[in-house]
C-alpha cells in the first residue's frame, strides 16, 4: 500500500502549529515512515496539487479565504483542523469583537479600501471537518493520536471534560490554591494540562467543553476577586466565534 | 517498573470469527458468530457480550440468538460510535475478540410453566429475541405465549421473515404495530401501548418481558400494570454506557445497580421508584 | 519480636534512606501552599511529616491513573494481558487514607477479580503515620471513624515527640524493623504516652457534621430528592476534581492506542469520573446522568449508599480532599449540614 500523501495549508495564523511538527525531533522519523508529505511550506520548497490528508492551520477571514478552503476540501479525502485558529477561530476570533470597517480602518489605515474582510470563522463553519486537532499550538502527543486515528480511518474524539481532570493526574497545584485564576475548568482536556504542568495558567485555547458551566465558572471567579471583565476576556481571548455556533443554534430553535 | 505477562485477566478475549453478516436496515447490521475451536459462548437469553476490535476498542452488544443455537451467537449492531462503526465495516471471515458472555439474563428458570407477554419496542427485539427463540425451541415447557412488536415505521423492523414466523404459529398470539405506514403495510398503525389492552391474559400466571428505548418504558409499563400482573412478575433489560463489563469501571451504575453485573434484566419490583433507572 | 517498637527522631532519616537503598519509597512532599504530595524519596529530610492529605491519595499507586491491560498484535490476531507494578514502601499513609485503601481493596477483591490491583497491591508495602490533631477544617475523619488506627498497614508510626512508637501489625513489617536495625523495644512509659495521645485525640476529634456516624446512611437514603443538589448545580463546573482526588472513587475508562506502526499497540485504563459530562452517555446520544446535580448526586450516594448496601462500609474517609479541592467551594461538610437541616 503506497503511503498517504499528505500537504500542509495555512490561512490567518502564526505558522506556529507547523512549527510544532517541524520541531517534532525523533518523532518525525516515525511519523515520515507512514505518511508521504508533499506539501509543506515551512520546511520544503516542493508543491503538490495531488493529496489524500490536508492538514490546515489557520481561521477564514476573506471570501478569498472561503474559496481556497472549498477547493482544498473538494480534493483532499481527509480535512484535519490543525490548531485553534482553524478549530475554534482563535486568537483571530478577536476581531469578531469590533465593528468589520472599524478594524480595518483601524489595521490599514488609508488602504483599508484595497481590503475586504468577514468576521472569523473556524474551518467547520464553512466546510466539513474530519479531525479537530485543538490547541495553541497543538501538544504534538495528541497530533499524533490524531494522525493514527486518521490514518486508521478511525474518528477522532475530543476529550468533553475540563483540562482540570488532566491537570488533577499530573498533580499540579491548582492555580486557584496559588491565588491565580485559570481558564481550565471550562476548558476542554487533550493537552494534558500541558501550560499548568510548566507554570502557566489555562488560556482556554483549546475551546470550552461542550456545557461549560458559566454561572458556576462566574461564581468561582468572584470568589476568588476576579473581576467580570477579565472573565469575558479571557473566555474571549480564543472563544469569541463560539458565537457563530450558539447564533445558529438559535437558528434551529 | 516490572512488565509481564497475565495468563488470567478479566481482560483477555476469546478469539472469534464472523460467519456470516449481512445488513439488515440502514442502521443495523446482522453478524453471526463462532468462537474458534468449537467452543460454545454458552450464554443465558438477555445477556451481552464485549466485542473486542484491536487497535479501536470493546463495545457491549447484546446477544440475540438463542443459547438453543450451540455452535455460534448471533449480534445487530447499529452503527453509533467508533467500534461499532468498524464493525460496521467487517465481513464474513473477519476475526475479532470476545469476552463474556456478561451479566443477569432473563430468569428461564422462573419463567418455566408460566405464560408470557413478550412487549418489544424498535431496537429491543434483538435482546428479547434470545429470549423468544429460546421459548420457541422449548416451547411445550412454557404456558402462553403473546409476543407484542413495535416500531417505527415498516423498514426498521429486524428479524421480518423470523417474525412472519412467529406471527404464523398457532402456539404464539402475535402482533406488531408500526408508528407510521408506508402504503404496503398491512398491520396495526400506532404506539406498542396501544396493542396491551387488547391482549386477553391471566395476569396470575402472566410474566411481562419489556425491552426497549428508555421513553418506551414508562408507557409501557402503565399499561401492562393495569393488566395487573404482579411487579415482581414484570421483566425490564436496561442500556448503559459499558467499559468493563465486570461491574467494576462505573460507567453504567443505575442508583445501587451496576448494569452490567445485577443487570441488564431487571425486575420491575427491583427498580421501581428508582428514579436512575426508569 | 515486641508488637510495638521506639525509633528515636534522630535516626529517621536513616530508617528511610536504608529502606530506599534496597526499594523505592514514597512518601508526602511539600509541593509549597500548603499542598503536599506522595513522591519518590531517598531521605527522610525530604519528608513532610506534618501534612494535610496529598492531591492525589495513595491510589494512584494501587490504580494507577493510567494503567495497561493489555497488548496486541492485529497481523498476528494476538492480545496479551499485561501487568506493570513495582515493588515499593509508602511512608507516611494518614488513617483517612489506610481506610481508602480499604475500600479499594474490598471492590477490587469482589469477584471477579481484578488480577493487575491484587498483584499490585501485594508488592506494595505500607507505613501508616498517625495524626495527632485535625489537619484543616475540611477534615470529617471522626464521623466515618477514620480518625484512629484500624488496620491496613504494615506498620504505623505515631509521633511521641523525640521518637515515633512504631505499631508492628505484619510480618512483612517486623521485616522492615529488624533489617533497619535502628529500632529499640518499647518500654512500658512510651506505650503510657501513646494511650494517653489517643485518650486525648478521643477529646479533640468530635463528629464533625450534625449527623451521627450510624445515621448518615439515613439521611442519604432519603435523600435523592433532596433540594440540595439543585444549589450544587448551580456551583459545580464539572471539573472532576472532587473525583480523582477522592481515595476511593475507582471508575476508568478503557481506551486503545495504536503505536505509530498502526499494527501493535495497548488496550489501557485511566481513572474517569462521573462529574465529566459523557461519562454516562451511551452511543446513541442520551446521557443518563445530564445534570451536574444528577452527577454531583451520584457521588455523594457513592460515598454514604450504594457502598454501604454492599460493603456495610461508608465509602468516605473523612480526608477533605473533595472539598478543599473544589473551586467552587462545595464542602461535604456543608452539603451533609443542608441535607439534614432539610429533614428536620
Amino acid at each position: 500500500m503506497s503511503k498517504p500523501k499528505v500537504a500542509f495549508f495555512d490561512f490567518s495564523c502564526c505558522e506556529g502549529c507547523q512549527l510544532q511538527v517541524a520541531n517534532f525531533g525523533e518523532a518525525l522519523l516515525d511519523i515520515l515512515g507512514l505518511i508521504d508529505v508533499v506539501m509543506f511550506r515551512e520546511v520544503m520548497s516542493e508543491k503538490s496539487e495531488v493529496y489524500d490528508v490536508a492538514i490546515v492551520e489557520g481561521s477564514i477571514t476573506t471570501t478569498h479565504d472561503v474559496e481556497r478552503i472549498k477547493k482544498i476540501r473538494a480534493t483532499a479525502k481527509v480535512l484535519i483542523a490543525y490548531g485553534s485558529c482553524a478549530t475554534i477561530g482563535g486568537i483571530n476570533g478577536m476581531k469578531n469583537n469590533f465593528d468589520l470597517e472599524d478594524i480595518k480602518q483601524y489595521v490599514y489605515k488609508q488602504d483599508a479600501k484595497y481590503f475586504e474582510t468577514i468576521p472569523t470563522h473556524p474551518l467547520h463553519k464553512i466546510v466539513k471537518v474530519d479531525y479537530f486537532v485543538h490547541g495553541c499550538p497543538v501538544y504534538q502527543p495528541e497530533f499524533v493520536k490524531v494522525l493514527k486515528c486518521a490514518l486508521a480511518g478511525l474518528s477522532y474524539v475530543v476529550p468533553d471534560y475540563a483540562v482540570c481532570v488532566e491537570c488533577r493526574f499530573n498533580e499540579n497545584v491548582c492555580m486557584f490554591d496559588k491565588g491565580i485564576s485559570c481558564m481550565g475548568p471550562v476548558t476542554r482536556a487533550g493537552c494534558n494540562s500541558w501550560c499548568i504542568n510548566n507554570g502557566n495558567i489555562c488560556y482556554g485555547c483549546r475551546g470550552m467543553v461542550s456545557n461549560p458551566a458559566k454561572n458556576g465558572q462566574m461564581d468561582i471567579l468572584k470568589k476568588h476577586n476576579i473581576s467580570l471583565d477579565w472573565v469575558e476576556n479571557k473566555m474571549n481571548m480564543y472563544n469569541k466565534p463560539r458565537e457563530l455556533d450558539i447564533d445558529e443554534q438559535k437558528h434551529k430553535g | 517498573m516490572k512488565r509481564i505477562e497475565l495468563k488470567e485477566s478479566e481482560y483477555i478475549v476469546a478469539p472469534a470469527k464472523i460467519l456470516e453478516a449481512r445488513m439488515m436496515t440502514a442502521q443495523e447490521k446482522y453478524f453471526k458468530i463462532a468462537l474458534e475451536g468449537g467452543v460454545s459462548l454458552d450464554h443465558e437469553p438477555g445477556q451481552f457480550v464485549m466485542v473486542s476490535l484491536l487497535g479501536i476498542g470493546e463495545a457491549p452488544i447484546s446477544i440475540s440468538s438463542s443459547p438453543t443455537k450451540r455452535s455460534y451467537f448471533e449480534l445487530v449492531v447499529r452503527n453509533a460510535g467508533r467500534v461499532t462503526n468498524a464493525l460496521h465495516k467487517m465481513e464474513a471471515g473477519d476475526s475479532l475478540g470476545i469476552r463474556g458472555p456478561f451479566g443477569r439474563g432473563f430468569p428461564v428458570q422462573i419463567l418455566e410453566g408460566n405464560d408470557l407477554l413478550f412487549v418489544a419496542g424498535g431496537l429491543g427485539v434483538v435482546p428479547l429475541r434470545s429470549l423468544i427463540n429460546f421459548v420457541i425451541d422449548n416451547r411445550r415447557d412454557f404456558g402462553k405465549v403473546h409476543i407484542l412488536l413495535g416500531c417505527k415505521k415498516p423498514a426498521d423492523l429486524l428479524f421480518a421473515n423470523e417474525i412472519n414466523d412467529w406471527g404464523k404459529r398457532l402456539d404464539v398470539n402475535f402482533s406488531c404495530t408500526v408508528d407510521k405506514a408506508d402504503p404496503d403495510w398491512k398491520g396495526n398503525i400506532g404506539l406498542i401501548t396501544s396493542l396491551i389492552p387488547g391482549v386477553n391474559l391471566n395476569p396470575k400466571r402472566t410474566f411481562a418481558i419489556v425491552v426497549g428505548p428508555p421513553i418506551m418504558y414508562k408507557f409501557v409499563l402503565l399499561e401492562i400494570l393495569k393488566k395487573e400482573i404482579p411487579e415482581k412478575q414484570i421483566y425490564v433489560s436496561l442500556e448503559r454506557h459499558m467499559k468493563c463489563g465486570i461491574g467494576k469501571c462505573g460507567h453504567c451504575q443505575i442508583a445501587q445497580y451496576y448494569c452490567c453485573k445485577d443487570g441488564p434484566v431487571f425486575s420491575y419490583d427491583q427498580i421501581k421508584g428508582n428514579k436512575e433507572a426508569l | 519480636m515486641q508488637q510495638f517498637v521506639v525509633l528515636k527522631k534522630e535516626n529517621f532519616d536513616a530508617f528511610i534512606s536504608s529502606l530506599a537503598q534496597t526499594q523505592k519509597v514514597v512518601a508526602p512532599v511539600s509541593r509549597g501552599y500548603n499542598n503536599f504530595s506522595f513522591q519518590e524519596v531517598i531521605s527522610g529530610k525530604e519528608i513532610s511529616l506534618k501534612y494535610i492529605p496529598t492531591i492525589l491519595p495513595p491510589k494512584k499507586y494501587f490504580l494507577p491513573p493510567r494503567e495497561t491491560l493489555t497488548a496486541y498484535n492485529k497481523r498476528e490476531n494476538a492480545l496479551n494481558a499485561i501487568l506493570e507494578y513495582e515493588k515499593m514502601v509508602i511512608f507516611g499513609v494518614h488513617t483517612c487514607d489506610l481506610a481508602g485503601i480499604q475500600c479499594l481493596n474490598m471492590v477490587f477483591v469482589d469477584k471477579p477479580k481484578d488480577i493487575n490491583y491484587i498483584i499490585r497491591k501485594n508488592k506494595i508495602a505500607i507505613i501508616g503515620l498517625e495524626c495527632n490533631d485535625y489537619c484543616d477544617e475540611y477534615a470529617s475523619c471522626c464521623v466515618v471513624e477514620n480518625h484512629l488506627p484500624n488496620g491496613g498497614y504494615d506498620l504505623f508510626f505515631t509521633d511521641l515527640g523525640d521518637a515515633f512508637i512504631v505499631h508492628i501489625n505484619t510480618m512483612l513489617g517486623e521485616e522492615l524493623v529488624s533489617k533497619a536495625a535502628v529500632f529499640k523495644p518499647a518500654d512500658a512509659k512510651t506505650l503510657k504516652s501513646l494511650e494517653s495521645l489517643r485518650q486525648m485525640k478521643r477529646s479533640i476529634f468530635k463528629d464533625e457534621v450534625n449527623v451521627k456516624h450510624e445515621n448518615l446512611k439515613i439521611l442519604f437514603d432519603s435523600a435523592f430528592e433532596s433540594k440540595v443538589w439543585e444549589d450544587l448545580n448551580k456551583r459545580c463546573v464539572a471539573c472532576g476534581n472532587c473525583t480523582n482526588v477522592c481515595p476511593t472513587c475507582y471508575c476508568f475508562d478503557i481506551i486503545d492506542e495504536p503505536n505509530l506502526d498502526l499494527n501493535t499497540g495497548v488496550r489501557y485504563r485511566n481513572w474517569d469520573s462521573c462529574q465529566n459530562e459523557p461519562f454516562a452517555k451511551v452511543a446513541g446520544n442520551e446521557n443518563f446522568r445530564k445534570e451536574r446535580s444528577q452527577r454531583q448526586r451520584h457521588r455523594y450516594m457513592r460515598k454514604f449508599k450504594y457502598p454501604v448496601d454492599k460493603y456495610s462500609r461508608y465509602f468516605c474517609t473523612g480526608c477533605g480532599r473533595c472539598s478543599r479541592t473544589c473551586m467552587a467551594k462545595i464542602k461535604l461538610k456543608e452539603t451533609i449540614n443542608d441535607l439534614a437541616k432539610e429533614t428536620k
